[in-house]
């Protein structure tokens, strides 16, 4: 058996490094692309939003027709199962000015007070991850701080087409311009993919500044110029200090539920209600707090039933169904259809559609 | 994005939005300054576009 003996233990000075004590040093969540709630794969994309991977955010303007979708094609022996891969299946090799395709993640600012921006003590952040791409060249990785319109860019280079590589950038604290400490969105971590020349006329800015945006993404190659184009990402981490550690594996279900709080697929369709004025009402508790009261809509047909003393009687073509909801509890009001025969009061309803989707999204 | 908005009452009280989408989607949408749809819906309005507003009885 080892032993360790000794004889004082003191707080390390120097390159000490503030960790985020609650949990994850990986201020990304799903960085192993691991959750894809929505769909794992979307095709013919022309515009900006979530569209498989949770958390993963696509701006999009005018740079091509994308399949985005959750892929197989990992690094070798790095412990990952699951990229992001973006297919180019309509090319844009002449962009206009303001057209781009940027992956991107959006971090609330109170997940970000320990890294002290906009004071002296402000920590560094890296950003590691590993891409493969058909096109090789110049790429540009950008932090973008939307409480004080201020950015920060780095460029990498993509050597080998369709070799996994893994890349490390450390961006310098920032000692101007705090992060509001509120559940908005205050940090966004982008991968440029295609930049029209409104975002590449400048010298691309390597250290952070206010906003401006002919500096964002100067050299980026364009990954829309050919429908032979692919890009893969996976493995994405950020963790303040200047080295990159191993990536931060978590177990599935706590990838979940970091997940669960930006977004939410309600994939019960037995849940239990009641009848209000003649509607089916149905209260859903939500899996974990959410952001902020969520959006909702209902994506499947309406499959709702109660009972009378006869037996079972449906209700059928709803013309709309209203939301109310808090950060943990949706209510679902159907309005606009019909029972098929009278029901009874006071003994409830079954159903609500698969398919739900609720969303508390930066 | 935003086709149409819709008031939603509830008990006669105001209390979300209904956001048509230009793809037939449509999203309830709580009245909270936080939530993003939220914050598109103002947007859309200060754009000029006008809210349905159907009162109380929907």
């Amino acid at each position: 058996m080892s032993e360790l003996k000794v004889d004082k233990v003191s707080p390390r000075s120097g390159n000490y490094v503030a960790l985020n004590t609650v949990g994850s040093k990986n201020i990304i969540i799903n960085g192993d692309m691991s959750i894809a709630q929505r769909s794992t794969s979307t095709a013919s994309i022309t515009g900006n939003g979530y569209h498989t991977i949770d958390r993963m955010f696509l701006g999009l303007t005018g740079a091509g027709t994308w399949t985005q979708s959750q892929d197989t094609t990992v690094p070798t022996g790095q412990g990952f199962a699951k990229s992001l891969k973006m297919d180019c299946t309509t090319a844009n090799g002449s962009l206009s000015a303001g057209d781009n395709c940027i992956l991107q993640q959006r971090i609330e600012g109170q997940n970000l007070q320990y890294l002290k921006k906009g004071t002296a003590s402000a920590e560094s952040l890296t950003v590691s991850f590993w891409v493969y791409a058909t096109k090789t060249g110049t790429n540009i990785c950008e932090l973008y701080d939307t409480d004080n319109t201020r950015q920060i860019s780095q460029a990498y280079t993509i050597s080998s087409s369709n070799t996994w590589e893994k890349k490390t950038l450390t961006f310098a604290g920032d000692t101007t311009g705090a992060f509001n400490n509120d559940n908005g969105g205050s940090l966004t971590l982008l991968f440029w993919l295609a930049a029209g020349s409104n975002f590449t006329s400048g010298t691309l800015n390597t250290s952070w500044n206010s906003v401006t945006t002919a500096n964002r993404a100067v050299g980026q190659v364009n990954h829309a110029d050919s429908t032979s184009n692919n890009f893969y990402i996976t493995g994405i981490q950020m963790e303040a200090g200047t080295t990159a550690s191993d990536f931060e594996f978590l177990p599935h279900d706590v990838n979940l539920q970091r997940c669960y709080r930006y977004f939410y697929k309600n994939d019960d369709s037995g849940g239990a209600g009641f009848i209000y004025v003649a509607h089916p009402m149905f209260n859903i508790q939500l899996p974990v707090t959410m952001r902020v009261a969520p959006s909702c809509t209902d994506s499947g047909g309406s499959a709702i039933t109660a009972t009378n003393a006869t037996g079972q009687v449906t209700y059928t073509g709803p013309t709309s169904t209203s939301f109310s909801t808090k950060p943990n509890v949706v209510r679902l009001l159907y309005a606009g259809g019909t029972w098929s025969a009278a029901y009874t009061y006071g003994l409830g309803c079954i159903g609500y559609p698969t398919g739900l989707l609720i969303s508390a999204e930066l | 994005m935003i086709n149409s908005v819709e008031k939603i009452y509830f008990n006669n009280e105001f209390v979300s939005y209904q956001m048509t989408l230009n793809n037939g989607k449509v999203w309830g949408v709580p009245l909270d300054e936080a939530n993003s749809d939220y914050q598109a819906i103002q947007e859309w309005i200060a754009e000029g576009n006008t809210v349905i507003d159907n009162g109380g009885n929907n």
